[in-house]
């Protein structure tokens, strides 16, 4: 698996000197960061009056997991304009062969490029962590629900990018491919929504959703259910892509 | 390879192509545009996989086991594959590794740096490069793991005329102890460096041979500013047959020399006379008059 690691090394390098995609990380860590700030002015005038409850909601509820959810809502946005570039652009600037004719496995290669962009969105997802984690310093945190919440994103993260090096690998135009990865994370974030107005939310239906799995994580529950949904998903997702490239071996550019 | 085939989008490509290639040699595939090279050549460098039949390196398929390709074949295509926003050393360092260099990457990257001179620029984002550099980073990156089989696909386009010069040399040089396939439509590259050639046209092979079965009989063309007869070049003890290119023109020739008679003796004879020697070069019509029939469809296919 070394090649996997080297060419995993290689994209996060690839990525980390492109202003595209640190223009991308600066964007995204600027928002929250306003999020942020927005949140805890409110929390301070609101403080007061939360004193005189009992079990009133503390910092975690009413600011980091908002944040943090607000963060996954970004998520599917950011990351196919990540991932988009990770087959596709190699494909457009005929550079493929390079890693098809140094006899790396397709798995290989997938891999590699699967893990050189999640490192990047992982790294995004550090940035935005380190907001509400800041004010351990001068407060007390839930740290165990901020924990399950980041499980739950490093998973849902990791589903997102593998169907955006899927939706990458199937078409030579990054554009698209962004488009592709935005259209079917939107699909699988929505799926259930007409079903939940219906009052249906413990159906297959649901459980192809990504809310329904994504949720738990955040109300502080990791269930090993939302856990299979989402290495489902990468599995799938990368599967087929070491599938497609196989094929790209066999056709024409 | 043997009797390879490859059909792409429902058209075969490449029909039914023999070719065998031994270290220390140069082969150059030859043909008019979309005669199957580029295809031929992806086949050979284990990117594309064949239709039918297979290619072999050292006995074993290829497409069965493609790790060989790793350590044993370089590859430069058509367009340069390059990762634009790395430098030169970072680029050629990854593509070491990539090979399975590990410790010796970073020798193997400087070797290759100094092969193809690029030294100069090798600290230059490669998106800034021009044209010819980036050229020989990928010629580069075909290179540093010291393959057994280089496969070039027309390595000199784009180059200017110096820079193709040298890259000639490099693949000479290269032909020395690797096996190298290149693919051109430049007759004079393959007269340059390759040991033998081989003509693709609509898929099918129909010529190969030793370059050397070409042009190599010793004829000269010469050109003189002074408008002479049959007899004056006959007049010379080293020329053994004389004719005009062209009849009504006196001033261009073609000599023959006889055995064991240099071109210069030749050369310090024309100009003792001061006959006002203009242009005097090996004559490689054979050929170009092969190519030059089989890419106009004229000669049948040839069982190689």
């Amino acid at each position: 698996m070394s090649v996997a690691a080297l060419i995993a090394r290689h994209e996060w390098r690839r990525l980390a000197v492109q202003p595209f995609a640190w223009g991308l990380a600066a964007v995204a860590v600027a928002l929250m960061a306003w999020q942020f700030l927005l949140a805890l002015q409110a929390f301070l005038q609101l403080a007061p009056k939360l004193g005189g409850l009992k079990d009133a909601p503390g910092l975690t509820d009413l600011l980091a997991i908002p944040l943090l959810r607000s963060f996954s809502n970004l998520l599917m946005l950011l990351v196919p304009l990540i991932t988009m570039r990770t087959i596709a652009g190699e494909r457009r600037t005929q550079s493929l062969p390079l890693l098809l004719a140094a006899g790396v496995g397709n798995l290989r290669i997938t891999l590699g490029k699967y893990f050189g962009a999640l490192g990047f969105v992982l790294v995004i997802l550090l940035l935005v962590l380190a907001m509400p984690l800041a004010l351990e310093f001068g407060t007390t945190l839930d740290l165990g629900r901020i924990a399950a919440a980041t499980i739950g994103l490093v998973l849902f993260a990791g589903a997102l990018t593998a169907i955006g090096v899927l939706c990458s690998a199937w078409t030579p135009q990054p554009a698209l491919a962004a488009a592709a990865a935005f259209a079917i994370t939107s699909l699988l974030a929505i799926i259930d929504a007409g079903a939940r107005v219906q009052g249906i939310d413990n159906a297959g239906i649901n459980y192809l959703a990504l809310p329904t799995h994504i949720e738990p994580f955040f109300r502080g529950l990791v269930a090993s259910v939302d856990i299979v949904y989402f290495l489902l998903i990468i599995v799938i997702a990368l599967a087929l892509t070491a599938r497609r490239l196989d094929r790209l071996r066999s056709v024409a550019d | 390879m043997d009797n390879v085939s490859r059909v792409l989008a429902g058209r075969r490509v490449v029909r039914e192509v023999s070719l065998s290639l031994g270290r220390g040699e140069v082969l150059g595939l030859l043909g008019v545009n979309g005669a199957g090279k580029s295809t031929t050549l992806r086949m050979i460098a284990g990117v594309l996989a064949p239709s039918v039949g297979m290619v072999r390196i050292a006995g074993e398929d290829l497409y069965e086991r493609p790790e060989l390709a790793r350590r044993g074949i370089g590859y430069l295509p058509e367009v340069a594959p390059l990762h634009t926003e790395l430098t030169v050393d970072e680029f050629l360092v990854f593509c070491a590794r990539l090979r399975g260099l590990a410790g010796g990457a970073r020798a193997a990257a400087t070797r290759a740096i100094e092969r193809c001179e690029l030294g100069d620029v090798r600290r230059r984002l490669i998106g800034a490069l021009s044209k010819g550099f980036r050229q020989r980073v990928g010629l580069a990156q075909a290179i540093l793991h010291d393959p057994e089989l280089i496969v070039l696909d027309e390595p000199a386009s784009g180059l200017d005329p110096v820079q193709a010069l040298r890259l000639r040399e490099l693949v000479r040089g290269l032909g020395a102890d690797h096996a190298v396939v290149l693919s051109t439509h430049v007759l004079p590259d393959v007269l340059a460096c390759c040991d033998r050639v081989a003509i693709l046209h609509e898929g099918a092979l129909r010529h190969e041979g030793a370059l050397a079965a070409f042009g190599q009989d010793g004829a000269l063309r010469v050109r003189v500013t002074r408008a002479l007869a049959a007899n004056d070049w006959l007049g010379l003890t080293m020329v053994a047959a004389a004719d005009p290119i062209d009849a009504a023109d006196a001033r261009r020739w073609r000599l023959r020399l006889r055995d064991g008679v240099s071109t210069g003796a030749l050369a310090a004879a024309i100009v003792e006379r001061s006959w006002g020697l203009e242009e005097l070069r090996a004559e490689n019509s054979a050929l170009e008059e092969i190519f030059m029939t089989i890419a106009a469809g004229a000669l049948p296919a040839v069982a190689a």
